[in-house]
């Protein structure tokens, strides 16, 4: 009886384990949507099914290089839209896993706020669209804090001491060093790169924690009371409170694209050019954004973002856009010589 | 006499058949992974992305630099300072633990295992409210007047080795009980008896006793204390750099896997390397089944 049983439920077993692999026959309602967690609010992707049947399948990453690994090991395929940040799309476009756009597919691609197209990634906007862009800013609490903030060069003054927050991204950290000494965050220059790295040194004293998930939290909660934050922790922290202040550097202004593109063997890439049009109608647009808290990337949805919002999620009319700079991928020994003087500003830290 | 030889064959094949899976598994899973480590470790690695089969020695020179030497001795370091509290405060824990009735013993050990049924993660952020700014901590120093505005206590070096003893505590506690457990207390007594003194009874005949399972748990603490840098990110901030996260950097950030895996392999030596040691100066044969 035992054993009856036993095999009953190996065989049980094996019957459940294949039809996982019947279960996601080829429909030709669906879209495999292959970004990070939370990129879009549960009622425009439902709006999406219900508007054209496609069923959206939304499968995550954490970090960009895990993305590309993924997509190396489907050859291009398994997934229809990826959206990811710009410099692993430069690398993905290099390894030859994504495929050219037809933008004449994309009723609404004029929407799309130039600013952001023509990047290093993508000079010619054959492969991408961009869905959100970041802006490094220093954000601050003027209360707390005894100096005005005006740009990178602040942070080192004395008064600051252990009261500073950074985001973890080591070209983000060294770049504010090579903005300080006139430099381009995208340098080349070894001997530039080291003596980036002895500015920070004189930094450290400064710096509180260095950390890549809710920096915001701790500026909230006044841990520190300067923090140079990505942008929907800039977000974050001004909605819980308005008093602080956001300081757009004065040594110039680095920033970064999140970007859409169509795998190179994508299997229902028809299904991702109907996506991509779907969120870049401005009402669509401008719900992604507010949830989102990234800039928006799409001209005609800036004026329907709410009032409330739009302070965070729009340029200043006034800003320069010629100080703007992406950070772009550089060679493997500049590379090298960024991780070595980050891991030795992060060792002069805790000390 | 041909009927016993053919018995011992067939059982011979049956210990090998029954143990095969085990083999293939470790094969596959433990055997296959490392040589795969070690391979990439001497490859170079390509412009932006991936590798280039090119066999160079240039990773395992690159640890040379005093950054990444420095990260080596910040690791152990701190490997040795949680083990030496872990072994402070885990030691008697887990003897006197041994000690109890068996109506107790069941409490404790449910007590202690309770926390594991959350995410260390969580646990980690139950520290973050402890130690923050205006945290339970300070709240309570300050109602109790002995500070009068917030300490820094969070993203800092004690935070880091108050994570860690924590997160440890618990394998050097089994470790410990387990030995304390089996030790014969009537040895201690007999001890006492011939007119030995406390100390002298403890220190030669208990903790001889219960020397494996100290060891055990050193080896439990000491070498995944070396790895831990989720620890090290959460509770110091990132300023606390360990092997652990520059692996991880390395991977994520730098793209750089060959230098990744160097690390990985010089790292797997230094521990290997560890418990070799233990072994040899402690004269410890049996680590309680562990090495």
């Amino acid at each position: 009886m035992k054993k009856m049983f036993a095999l009953v439920l190996s065989a049980l077993l094996l019957v459940t384990a294949f039809a996982g692999c019947s279960g996601s026959s080829q429909k030709n309602g669906e879209l495999v949507l292959f970004t990070w967690e939370g990129m879009f609010p549960q009622e425009v992707l439902d709006g999406f099914t219900e508007e054209t049947g496609i069923e959206v399948t939304y499968s995550n990453f954490d970090y960009d290089e895990t993305m590309l690994a993924k997509l190396e090991t489907a050859k291009g395929g398994d997934y229809d839209l990826i959206i990811a940040d710009d410099y692993i799309i430069e690398t993905a476009i290099q390894e030859g896993l994504v495929q050219e756009l037809d933008t004449g597919k994309l009723e609404n691609y004029g929407c799309i706020n130039p600013v952001y197209q023509g990047q290093f990634y993508d000079p010619e906007d054959k492969y991408t669209v961009p869905y959100g862009a970041g802006v490094q800013t220093i954000v601050y609490n003027p209360q707390a804090v005894d100096i005005e903030i005006k740009g990178y060069a602040d942070l080192w003054d004395p008064s600051l001491e252990d009261d500073v927050g950074v985001i973890g991204s080591y070209r983000v950290v060294n770049g504010m060093a090579l903005k300080v000494l006139g430099e381009s965050y995208n340098t080349e220059d070894i001997a530039a790169i080291e003596a980036a790295g002895e500015k920070l040194l004189e930094l450290a004293p400064n710096i509180r924690l260095i950390k890549d998930d809710n920096t915001q939290d701790d500026l909230i909660s006044g841990e520190v009371n300067a923090a140079v934050l990505y942008t929907s922790q800039v977000t974050m922290a001004k909605m819980a409170n308005p008093d602080l202040k956001v300081v757009f550097p004065e040594e110039g202004i680095g920033f970064g694209i999140m970007a859409q593109f169509i795998p190179s063997n994508a299997p229902h890439a028809e299904n991702a050019y109907k996506f991509m049009d779907y969120i870049l109608r401005p009402e669509i647009s401008a719900q992604c954004f507010e949830y989102l808290g990234y800039y928006c990337t799409n001209k005609d949805a800036e004026e329907m973002i709410s009032e409330e919002y739009r302070d965070f999620l729009t340029l200043p009319a006034d800003i320069d856009t010629s100080s703007m700079e992406m950070i772009e991928n550089i060679g493997a020994d500049a590379v090298a010589a960024h991780d070595k003087v980050f891991n030795e500003f992060r060792t002069a830290c805790g000390q | 006499m041909a009927k016993e030889t053919s018995l011992k064959r067939r059982q011979a094949r049956g210990d090998f058949l029954t143990t095969l899976p085990l083999i293939l598994f470790t094969v596959m899973f433990v055997v296959g992974p490392l040589v795969y480590v070690v391979v990439l470790s001497f490859l170079t690695r390509a412009e932006t992305w991936g590798t280039v089969p090119e066999f160079t020695l240039k990773n395992y020179a690159d640890i040379a630099q005093p950054v990444y030497l420095g990260t080596f001795w910040q690791s152990l370091r701190l490997a040795f300072l949680s083990t030496l509290l872990v072994i402070a405060i885990g030691y008697p824990f887990g003897y006197f633990m041994a000690k109890l009735g068996p109506k107790w013993k069941r409490r404790t050990t449910l007590l202690l295992m309770i926390p594991f049924w959350t995410s260390s993660l969580i646990r980690l952020y139950g520290w973050i409210i402890i130690f923050r700014a205006g945290g339970v901590f300070d709240s309570l120093l300050m109602a109790l007047h002995i500070t009068s505005e917030p300490l820094k206590l969070l993203y800092t070096y004690p935070a880091v080795v108050v994570g860690m003893v924590y997160a440890l505590l618990p394998f050097m506690i089994f470790a410990v009980y387990s030995s304390a457990e089996k030790l014969d207390f009537s040895l201690v007594e007999a001890a006492r008896d011939l007119g030995a003194s406390p100390m002298k009874a403890f220190f030669t005949v208990s903790l001889k006793l219960t020397l494996p399972g100290l060891l055990s748990g050193v080896v439990l603490t000491f070498v995944p204390s070396m790895g831990l840098f989720f620890i090290a990110d959460i509770l110091g901030g990132n300023k606390v750099v360990l092997v652990g996260n520059l692996i991880q950097d390395q991977l994520m950030k730098a793209h750089n896997w060959p230098f990744a895996a160097a690390l990985s392999v010089v790292l797997l030596v230094l521990t290997t390397v560890i418990i070799w040691l233990y072994r040899k100066l402690s004269g410890v044969k049996d680590l309680e089944g562990l090495v």
